[in-house]
């Protein structure tokens, strides 16, 4: 260990010599255009009289920790014998787990005998400054693999670059997620498959980007969700309309087309519905192409076309148009059945056949299949872009080309072009100009830069003097990717590769400019639908779909709008600059009339979203939500340990420990105890009654229970539901069984529904603000966070905490830290997969 | 034998692609004019349901839930979940009372995690290493060790598909990388390959891109040029980065290599005179499961007719996947269904679902033994694999797994056997069986072999 140590040593005084002076003072000046180093990691150096000896931190675990986690007894899978308190940073990793699980207030456990606040606060704080002042004197940015792009970025890049939206899942296999995130490099694997869907992707998106004279017919298929809404209106459809589809599609030329619509059909193959006169519009870009009327008696064996309405072929210009295939509102309002229709109908055959209600036709799926007798290639905004010169003769050509496919790799590359860039590029044109003509040349070299490695990958290149095991900071250019990548998901934008260009980027003034420009622009929503969606784990609430004899209501059209709601929330806070903690505890939401409906919040008309105050104080922060509700639930019924189990990882950072191995499933403990029907609740406290499971659910449970007035889909309700089997055998509705949220918090604060438990959780608000930061970082240097981050992640908190807590602070701390703006040069024995 | 060309329009074909239907249009899919006087390959389906089964809990093996009462050559469905293969009784081979100790926790530390280990073991019958990081270690899968050796004379040496969405957020724990939850198809011990979901993408890998044979023939001959120019650009690269990238980068020029080897491949076949009348794309991903397996199944019988691949590996669903299944009867999540409590009730219930899976494979099945090739049907020139690395689920154990093998394998296999091992034989002596049979004749071990088995 010591000589590893000193090795480390040596390897630090030379990369001090490169880089300036990391982390050695304080109150350094920016120097414009300079070698700035980033900014310190330093722990203040004010003294602090909360500072603990030596022995008392000693005394402090042994007191407080050595009973439980020593070697022998080995309580939660942890000893702490190993820790080093005279040298921090032998068992950095090690303290960082005590001080984590001590600033959440989940060590010592309940129960047990706990350490006043003062002395907690006291050792934690002696810690934290030990280690920060390691890593001032050390400072490691950490090291990774190159990143390739992921599905996502690729597509938001094509839409910088070509300005079509593309449908990369197409072409490309899923992203492997690592700590939840999709973008972490060291799960970036390679495979042919990947290869392959890159050449393809390149080949298909340069064709539809630029239109194709030779375009062969194809088709392309949408399918609606079978429980999407039919009964609203959808985002992009003509006013007037209720349900169907409503897309943007990359039209190949100017030809004609024809558009498919399939209904859904009953289980005797006849159409679904039961409402009469319904019309489907067939609309582009708002504009009526066809009006197809729905014939009661159509089924899907009774002729050629079964449950199909098709438009005939129809002229489209190329280029990208929004399609949509609604119905026709035929009312103004929703009819008026004794029971209320429900929005989606289909989400069971019991509730679609249940006779007593109107029911409406569903489109099942949407087609647009051409071109046939295509004519030509009409501009598109897409061509005026990339077209930034017309050759009017041959030897126009070729200086023509150039201009137009330097600027398109320059911008897919990030970086000003050499020679040897265009050398390639050029030869492919001139082969497929020979061939065929000046356009095909120009879409073989979009090609050609949509398969580059230069495009796909953030390389960062390595300064030729840097020895590996060396810092170096990376450069303005690849400095630029880094930010852009981590705000907007997509390629810098000119004046951020200018400023990078001209070597300016490094300097703090200028960083911080662009830092805050970026965020101001509309591409930062990248942040609250990719970053805020991973973090909170949303992707999970798609494919969750509740029991429907429960919750008949619950359909994907409500589940799109909880989503909405939350990244609309998050947006908010990123816009608006607010202090992080509002994401706890803001009062004001965002819905639609769907959602506000779906919350009781009266007076909200229509499918767009508004901004709203909150009256009940339960609906505030993010465990208000319903996406967050509904994704933490299962099909028939809440879960406390998953409510519980998120709030500990997503907000405080501690994820609980696994359950040990033979785990009685809670769907194990009966429903019924004496004669008595038990809630989820009572059925969870008895299976909590198991020692083996008692030590973590006590600390994970009481978090869920304190939300057990939040139904599966985030309702809020006073009874939780129940069922029996009637004498037919089916399950019919019985009267409920009062819900009961108090509890204690595993800190001993007592809870009796959510606005107690934001208070308990804010009492750790610090952990909060650590772990939004934590994961922001990673997501920001695609690299998990580790230990050695810790120094870096607190004094971004630190910071932040003047500024009290922005966003943009948190965002601006991580791009001036060093993890962001350096790294460490690859040793030749890296590991790699 | 000589078949010739049918043309079918492409409204045939997407109504085929989409639903259901389908033989006719499969036999038009057969190469024109191609004798088919051969042998024809051996193909192989690796197949994997997860969550175990209810015939694997002390009362279902009572009740005869998934292996059925009487082991040897006369045995009854009719209790059984694999009842809806009886018709295929004759081409179907149990093999029960095995065990997958590779999917067991080793080490304290890896307990808990079953459900995140088990796909990698199901193919390898290695431990995998407990990892979240990019060292994952599991083995060489059985799919994939076949295909490096007689995978290499098709386009593609084989094709990984899956149904259920990777990229479900929080989805794998217990410190395991979720690859070992998303595939179990690994082309070396630390290379897992990616499974595929979207029918449409599976279509353009097995067919290529492009509305006619010249318009793809002209493409390929691009890509090849482009291929050409990223060898050169990659070697350029290298020399600006640090050790450990240039080693991806080699990872990736891998990469383009394999590609380039495939296009020589598709040239080849195209140079020998074949040619195949290609229907249109199939739809994007069918958001019925049932739809979405037989589209898949559809898929993977064109690919075998048509030689462009002769392996596959198909992972039916994920584990934790909490997916109702309404045809089955039962209204409870796929994953809540499997912790039945050892409740008699609820194991008859998961048991129905089991059923339901199996009722599905039989549609798979059904086109294979419809589907004529040489002087038999496909069924009898391919060999499945399908069940779970998983025995009951609700103990998350890994002991006496459902295991069953269908088709003839090209005489390999005879069928219509239920083999039932001596209590405590791995599973793995299954794999080192079969590929004793197909091929690998000298192969001393496979996993955690000890021995071959008696089918």
């Amino acid at each position: 260990m010591s000589r590893q140590i000193f090795a480390f040593f040596g390897v630090v005084a030379v990369c001090l010599l490169f880089v300036g002076d990391v982390g050695l003072s304080q109150q350094q000046k920016p120097l414009a255009g300079s070698q700035t180093p980033p900014a310190k990691v330093a722990a203040s150096p004010v003294v602090d009289t909360s500072v603990m000896s030596l022995e008392k931190q000693k005394a402090f675990i042994s007191q407080n920790c050595s009973g439980c986690h020593n070697d022998k007894a080995k309580i939660g899978g942890m000893t702490l014998t190993a820790l080093d308190l005279d040298h921090v940073e032998k068992t950095g990793e090690l303290a960082e787990r005590v001080l984590k699980k001590l600033r959440t207030g989940l060590m010592p456990p309940a129960g047990s005998r706990r350490p006043d606040q003062e002395t907690v606060k006291a050792f934690v704080g002696t810690l934290e400054k030990q280690l920060d002042r390691v890593a001032a004197l050390r400072p490691n940015p950490g090291t990774r693999l190159f990143q390739r792009l992921t599905r996502d970025e690729y597509a938001r890049s094509v839409r910088e670059l070509l300005g079509i939206d593309v449908d990369v899942e197409k072409y490309l296999p899923a992203d492997t997620l690592s700590e939840g995130l999709d973008n972490m490099s060291e799960s970036q694997a390679f495979s042919a498959a990947l290869m392959e869907g890159y050449i393809r992707a390149a080949a298909q998106i340069s064709r539809e980007a630029l239109g194709d004279p030779n375009a062969e017919p194809t088709s392309a298929v949408f399918k609606l969700n079978r429980t999407s809404a039919q009964l609203r209106h959808v985002e992009g459809a003509p006013v007037g309309t209720r349900g169907g589809i409503s897309i943007m599609f990359n039209f190949p030329a100017d030809g004609e087309y024809n558009f498919r619509s399939l209904m859904h059909g009953d289980t005797e193959g006849t159409l679904f519905g039961n409402s009469t006169n319904e019309q489907i519009e067939v609309s582009i870009d708002g504009e009526r192409l066809a009006l197809l009327n729905l014939d009661p008696g159509m089924a899907e064996e009774s002729s050629e076309k079964g449950l199909n309405l098709a438009t005939g072929r129809t002229f489209v210009k190329a280029g990208a148009h929004r399609v949509s295939a609604a119905f026709l509102q035929k009312r103004s309002e929703i009819v008026d059945d004794i029971i209320a229709p429900i929005e989606h109908t289909l989400a069971s055959i019991d509730i679609a056949d249940d006779g007593e209600k109107t029911t409406y036709p569903h489109l099942r799926e949407f087609e647009i299949a051409g071109p046939f007798n295509v004519s030509g290639i009409s501009d598109t905004p897409t061509r005026r872009k990339v077209f930034t010169c017309r050759p009017s003769s041959r030897s126009d050509e070729t200086p023509c080309a150039t201009k137009i496919i330097r600027e398109m790799a320059r911008q897919a590359y990030r970086r000003p072009l050499n020679d040897e860039d265009m050398e390639g590029l050029m030869t492919f044109y001139e082969q497929a100009r020979a061939e065929n003509d000046f356009e095909s040349g120009i879409r073989t070299a979009l090609q050609v830069i949509l398969t580059s490695p230069d495009f796909l990958f953030k390389l960062e290149p390595v300064p030729a003097t840097v020895k590996p095991g060396q810092n170096y900071r990376i450069s303005d250019l690849a400095l630029a990717t880094r930010l852009s990548y981590f705000l907007w998901g997509t390629v810098p934008d000119d004046e951020l590769i200018t400023a990078a260009r001209q070597g300016r980027l490094k300097d703090p003034l200028v960083l911080e400019k662009q830092v805050l420009r970026l965020l101001a622009d509309s591409r930062a929503s990248w942040l609250s639908t990719k970053f805020a969606g991973q973090w909170l784990q949303l992707a999970d609430l798609l494919t969750f779909r509740p029991d429907p004899f429960y919750y008949p209501q619950y359909d994907h059209s409500l589940s799109l709008s909880m989503l909405r709601e939350v990244e609309m929330f998050f947006d908010s806070i990123v816009r608006e600059d607010r202090n992080v903690l509002d994401l706890l505890t803001a009062n004001y939401t965002f819905v639609d009339e769907r959602l506000a409906l779906h919350y009781g919040i009266p007076v909200v008309r229509g499918g767009q979203f508004r901004r709203v105050e909150l009256t009940d104080d339960y609906r505030r922060g993010l465990l208000g939500k319903g996406a967050v509700l509904a994704l933490t639930s299962v099909a028939d019924r809440t879960s406390p340990v998953q409510r519980g189990k998120w709030v500990m990882t997503v907000l405080l950072g501690t994820p609980p420990p696994p359950p040990p191995p033979v785990v009685p499933d809670l769907e194990q403990t009966p429903a019924v105890s004496s004669g008595k029907l038990l809630t989820v609740r009572e059925r969870m406290e008895t299976h909590r009654n198991n020692p083996n499971c008692m030590s973590c659910h006590r600390m994970i449970d009481p978090i869920g229970l304190a939300l057990e007035n939040f139904d599966v889909t985030g309702q809020w309700r006073t009874w939780d539901k129940t069922y029996a089997i009637s004498s037919a055998g089916v399950r019919i509705h019985t009267a409920g069984i009062p819900v009961d949220s108090t509890t204690t918090l595993y800190d001993g604060t007592p809870l009796d529904g959510p606005a107690s438990l934001r208070q308990g959780i804010l009492k750790y608000s610090d952990a909060f603000i650590s772990t939004l930061t934590e994961k922001l970082l990673a997501f920001a240097i695609g690299r998990r966070v580790e230990h050695f981050d810790m120094p870096v992640v607190r004094s971004i908190s630190r910071d932040a905490a003047k500024k009290n807590n922005r966003f943009s602070a948190v965002i601006l701390g991580i791009v001036k830290s060093p993890a962001f703006q350096m790294s460490r040069a690859q040793a030749e024995s890296t590991a790699v997969h | 034998m000589f078949i010739t060309k049918k043309a079918i329009s492409r409204r045939t074909v997407l109504r085929s692609m989409g639903a259901t239907v389908a033989l006719p249009f499969l036999e038009s899919m057969l190469p024109a004019m191609t004798p088919q006087t051969k042998k024809p390959p051996l193909r192989l389906a690796c197949l994997e349901m997860v969550h175990g089964a209810a015939g694997c809990t002390r009362y279902g093996e009572q009740k005869n839930m998934w292996s059925p009462a009487a082991a040897g050559r006369d045995f009854d469905l009719a209790p059984s979940s694999l009842l809806p293969l009886d018709p295929w009784k004759k081409d179907l081979t149990i093999v029960s009372n095995t065990d997958m100790h590779a999917a067991e926790a080793w080490e304290p530390h890896e307990l808990g995690g079953d459900h995140f280990r088990s796909s990698a073991v199901y193919l390898t019958q290695a431990h995998p290493k407990h990892t979240q990081s990019s060292d994952v270690r599991a083995g060489i899968s059985f799919d994939q060790l076949y295909a490096q050796r007689f995978g290499q004379e098709t386009p593609l040496p084989s094709i990984q598909l899956s149904i259920e969405s990777v990229d479900q957020a929080g989805g794998c724990m217990y410190g395991y990388s979720c690859v070992y939850t998303d595939t179990m198809s690994w082309e070396t011990p630390t290379k897992p390959l990616p499974m595929v979901r979207d029918p449409r993408m599976v279509f353009d890998q097995l067919f290529g891109v492009g509305g006619s044979k010249n318009e793809r023939a002209k493409r390929r001959k691009t890509d090849r040029s482009i291929l050409d120019w990223l060898n050169r650009r990659v070697s350029a690269l290298k020399s600006s980065v640090g050790p450990a990238d240039r080693q991806r980068l080699d990872e990736y020029f891998e990469n383009v290599r394999e590609i380039e080897r495939r296009i020589t491949r598709i040239e080849q076949q195209n140079a020998s005179g074949e040619s195949r009348q290609l229907p249109s794309a199939p739809i994007g991903v069918p958001d019925n499961w049932e739809e979405h397996v037989k589209l898949m199944f559809d898929l993977q019988v064109l690919a075998f007719v048509g030689n462009t691949t002769n392996i596959s590996s198909f992972k039916m669903s994920r584990d934790v996947n909490g997916r109702v299944f309404p045809p089955s009867g039962v209204s409870t999540g796929f994953h809540n269904a499997s912790h039945h409590g050892e409740n008699e009730q609820r194991i008859t219930q998961y048991a129905a679902i089991n059923k339901y899976h199996i009722s599905v494979l039989a549609y798979f099945v059904d086109k294979l033994k419809k589907t004529q090739e040489g002087d038999g049907t496909l069924l009898d020139h391919i060999l499945i694999l399908y069940g779970s690395p998983m025995g009951n689920s609700n103990l998350h154990n890994h002991k006496r797994v459902p295991l069953i093998l269908l088709g003839h394998a090209g005489g390999a296999l005879k069928g219509g056997l239920h083999f039932k091992a001596p209590d405590g034989t791995p599973s793995a002596n299954m794999h080192l069986t079969l590929l004793h049979r197909i091929g690998f004749d000298n192969l001393e071990s496979f996993g955690d072999s000890t021995g071959e088995i008696e089918i």
